[in-house]
């Protein structure tokens, strides 16, 4: 590690720091370091976005290239700064309308073929007596048992309200998963931030 | 207060110090734990592997400094294996704080090898709105990206002369924290049917198998495990490996604690009775 | 196109192909080599070559195929790639828009340049280490866009259908019609809950999550709260809700007061209760916490949007003691609360609480159209799986999208 590389490591490494002392208590340090992050990452967005679409996409096609069709988004972008004003804030609508319209009418067809058409086809499988013709059953036992949870039309009594509790226990199987998965990915987070440190001080006093 | 009371109430200062003192463990004492491939890792590896030289390729850096401990050895070692089979990777971000952390990894591994950007591998950069963003580099890069990351048109790129948008590229692997991984399903695969592959944090991981089990991702790499097994596969020496004394030890302690609480707990509930 | 290589209608040949034949003559004449053989073969171009606008798209795309040239695959002269070129007249300059290496068929020239409505003609190249031929010109042929992906039209039937379900129940809900809905535990928990704090006397905190005053689950959050208001004013329990957004909290404001107001004690209500707290995600999760832990409320209820900070809020709540109370929409989240929290709304149940508690016609008619179509998924599977199992592959393959 060169001098410079040492120092910017360093600063690095006391804000790792500043940041773990907030496990014994809330402190000035920690303070520090949390504000710091924000105003570092609001003030890197705000560059970010100037040249990544103010730039690109109104400067340069309309003073540059002459695109004056690229007004009109421009002017639809300006019209989402009115909701600040009480007067005009009736302006907005327009824009934020456009925006749902096209949002929705994009996403509902790719929706119903990515979550409801793909997912059924990987649903229905031909029953097999086999490991894998097993595994399928209960597959799909699990999803139908699970749609039956969130069937509201229904109470949930009897035999219906038997399947509905299949469903959410089959929930909370994905909720345990994924509970356990998160503990290993913020356990990933210390791990990485504690390997940092301890290269940064063999780096500094020698192994 | 009974033992059990006590097991349940453990100060969690002295959880933290546990824990603490269990991460620092492999710090000192060092020693090597195996690690299993999964298939869906697998898939990712051999896909890549498969590529012939000078097949283009895209890696999406869709993650930003706060999971970049899990995510960003993915990054290395994808990178590193495209780069040693002369794969031409395009890499962009859709992720804000994504920008500089690609252009560093990219540019590092591609020294290591000596590769030119625009003749060996062109880096777009990050444009915000990823779902808008990933349906017009469908219809093509130079759409959202008139120009590279350095500012070159990508009319003036080499290595992007006949590339235009996913049809031209063999593949796609979004690594992603967010919500930019379901926008690749949905907006990418579901609209042109590229063959995609995820790398996801540990938190999103099982939301992703479905999709794995239907054929909309043909690999799904999650977590630092994922990212230790494509280390393994590779074997580039990274943070990935490295980690894994470190998550066995901790996993273990919180597993401790997991059986001594739920003790404590079928054990105050007895003795409510 | 700055890098395209230009060349006449003429010429198959270019510079480096023209020099590679004086060679050979050159060789010919000096050694008379058997380079007959050479001469007797050129490379032979790719043959019938088809050109049409690419189908189902936004235009300016044209497809092209054609019939490999026989030396394709050859080791010694054999064809190295195609390059296709494209020119806007039959007499005019012919430019380079793609190469595809040997053994490929198929091109698509989807190249900036390419206008909707103009005619074009192409030529294919087949091109090896010396030598390079030519097929015969095909065109005109204009690209186009389509109003109508017919390769989707499952998807445009499904989708029609689904909302068609969805129209018919909420137009019915507005009707009058009756429209049942299960109760949900949920909603006994919540009264529940608001009793133990006032037995406790100790305020009640209503979290309205991070999400936007028109966002779903934002919306089922103020229906809830109209609720839990109603239960306060009734209780003349303290209720506090600190809001992520400044529109949430106009809006709580409004929804607290006129339940105030319905159950006939707006002198009890305190509009300082419900604030604006702070944009950022981090620093309002500490400032709830920080509520919690000073205030001490019995009651905690989380309802709306999360994220990271779910788990963060409902562990301070667990720790000091409060009944809590979750739902969001956010999957990711749920395990958190669950984890924490006495009760979860799993993501539709927010939406159901919200529907059976407000009884409004949109949000009923949408729940239970949302059943209907469920129940409808539920039938497709069974069907799809009866009719795999029999060996009839129709019935799944309606569900395929071809582009």
């Amino acid at each position: 590690m060169t001098t410079v590389e040492l120092l910017w490591n360093g600063l690095a490494a006391f804000l790792t720091l500043c940041i773990f002392s907030f496990l014994y208590k809330d402190n000035p340090f920690y303070k520090f370091a949390e504000q710091l992050v924000a105003g570092v990452a609001l003030g890197y967005w705000t560059m970010l976005l100037y040249h990544t679409t103010f730039t690109d996409k109104v400067l340069i096609p309309i003073f540059q290239q002459g695109k004056l069709h690229y007004i009109l988004p421009t002017i639809m972008g300006i019209m989402m700064w009115t909701r600040f004003s009480k007067k005009l804030a009736y302006l907005s609508r327009i824009a934020i309308a456009f925006y749902i319209g096209v949002g929705t009418g994009v996403a509902l067809p790719l929706y119903m073929y990515n979550y409801v058409f793909r997912q059924l086809q990987a649903t229905v499988v031909p029953l097999q007596f086999s490991w894998l013709g097993l595994n399928s059953l209960l597959m799909v036992s699990f999803v139908t048992c699970t749609l039956f949870y969130f069937f509201f039309s229904k109470e949930h009594k009897g035999t219906f309200g038997g399947l509905s509790k299949v469903g959410i226990y089959t929930l909370m199987a994905g909720f345990g998963a994924s509970f356990g998965l998160t503990v290993m990915g913020r356990v990933a987070l210390l791990v990485q931030r504690i390997i940092f440190l301890r290269e940064y001080f063999i780096a500094l006093f020698g192994s | 207060m009974k033992w059990h009371e006590k097991m349940l109430n453990i100060d969690r200062r002295w959880i933290y110090l546990i824990l603490g003192v269990a991460v620092i463990v492999p710090a000192v004492v060092s020693f090597h734990v195996p690690v299993n491939v999964t298939p869906e890792v697998r898939r990712v590896y051999d896909f890549i592997e498969d590529l012939k030289p000078g097949d283009i390729f895209y890696v999406g850096i869709d993650y930003d400094p706060a999971s970049l401990a899990e995510l960003h050895p993915m990054a290395y070692a994808i990178l590193d294996q495209c780069f040693r089979k002369d794969i031409k990777p395009v890499v962009a971000t859709l992720s804000q704080f994504g920008a500089g952390m690609a252009e560093q990894v990219l540019s590092e591994v591609a020294a290591e090898y000596g590769k030119e950007s625009g003749i060996d591998y062109c880096y777009l950069g990050y444009k915000p709105y990823p779902a808008i963003t990933i349906m017009l580099m469908g219809v093509d890069f130079r759409v959202p990206f008139p120009q590279d990351y350095y500012g070159t048109p990508i009319d003036s790129i080499p290595m992007m002369r006949y590339v235009h948008n996913f049809d031209d590229l063999k593949g796609v692997i979004s690594l992603s924290a967010g919500t930019s991984s379901e926008f690749w399903i949905i907006y990418g695969y579901g609209r042109y049917f590229m063959p995609l592959a995820l790398g996801v944090t540990g938190v999103m991981a099982a939301d992703y198998y479905p999709y794995l089990q239907s054929g909309q991702i043909f690999g799904l790499i999650s977590g630092i495990k994922g990212a230790a097994e494509y280390e393994a596969l590779t074997e580039y020496k990274g943070e990935g490996l490295k980690s894994i004394p470190y998550q066995t030890t901790t996993h273990v302690v919180i597993l401790a604690f997991i059986i001594v609480s739920n003790i404590g707990y079928f054990a105050s509930r007895r003795s409510k009775k | 196109m700055g890098h395209s290589q230009k060349e006449s209608v003429w010429g198959s040949c270019n510079l480096f192909s023209r020099k590679a034949i004086l060679f050979s003559l050159t060789l010919l004449v000096f050694f008379n080599f058997h380079l007959k053989d050479t001469q007797a073969h050129p490379l032979s171009p790719p043959t019938e070559l088809f050109a049409q606008d690419t189908p189902n798209d936004h235009g300016k795309s044209i497809s092209l195929n054609w019939n490999l040239s026989p030396d394709d695959g050859k080791v010694e002269g054999g064809v190295l790639s195609y390059e296709i070129l494209r020119s806007t007249g039959l007499q005019g300059v012919f430019e380079v828009v793609g190469s595809v290496p040997a053994g490929t068929k198929e091109f698509t020239d989807q190249d900036t340049a390419l206008v909707n409505s103009h005619n074009y003609y192409y030529k294919s190249r087949a091109v090896a280490v010396t030598d390079s031929a030519v097929s015969e010109i095909f065109g005109p042929v204009t690209p186009s866009g389509q109003w109508f992906h017919t390769g989707k039209t499952s998807v445009f039937v499904a989708t029609l259908l689904f909302c068609l379900i969805i129209i018919v129940a909420i137009s019915y809900a507005k009707r009058g019609g009756k429209l049942y809905i299960r109760p949900l535990a949920g909603i006994n928990a919540v009264d529940e809950a608001i009793g133990r704090a006032t037995e406790m006397g100790q305020p009640i905190l209503f979290v309205p999550g991070l999400g936007e005053a028109y966002e779903v689950a934002t919306i089922a959050a103020f229906t809830i709260l109209g609720r839990v208001a109603r239960k306060t004013a009734e209780y003349q329990s303290r209720l506090i809700v600190p809001a992520y957004y400044p529109m949430v909290m106009v809006v709580s404001q409004e929804v607290v007061k006129s339940a105030y107001m319905d159950v006939g004690r707006p002198d009890i209500y305190n509009e300082k209760d419900i604030f604006f707290v702070t944009q950022e995600q981090f620093p309002y999760a500490a400032a709830v916490n920080g509520i919690m832990l000073r205030e001490r409320p019995a009651a905690n209820f989380y309802l709306g949007k999360f994220y990271a900070e779910s788990l963060m809020l409902a562990e301070t709540g667990f720790l000091a003691g409060s009944i809590q109370i979750a739902g969001t929409d956010e999957p990711i989240q749920i395990p958190f609360f669950v984890a924490a929290c006495d009760y979860v709304l799993i993501g539709e149940e927010l939406y159901a609480a919200s529907a059976y508690l407000s009884r409004d016609p949109v949000q009923l008619g949408t729940l239970k159209g949302q059943d209907w179509n469920k129940l409808a998924i539920v039938i497709l599977v069974g069907l799809g799986i009866l009719t795999a199992t029999l060996g009839f592959a129709w019935f799944i393959n309606l569900f395929n999208v071809n582009i």
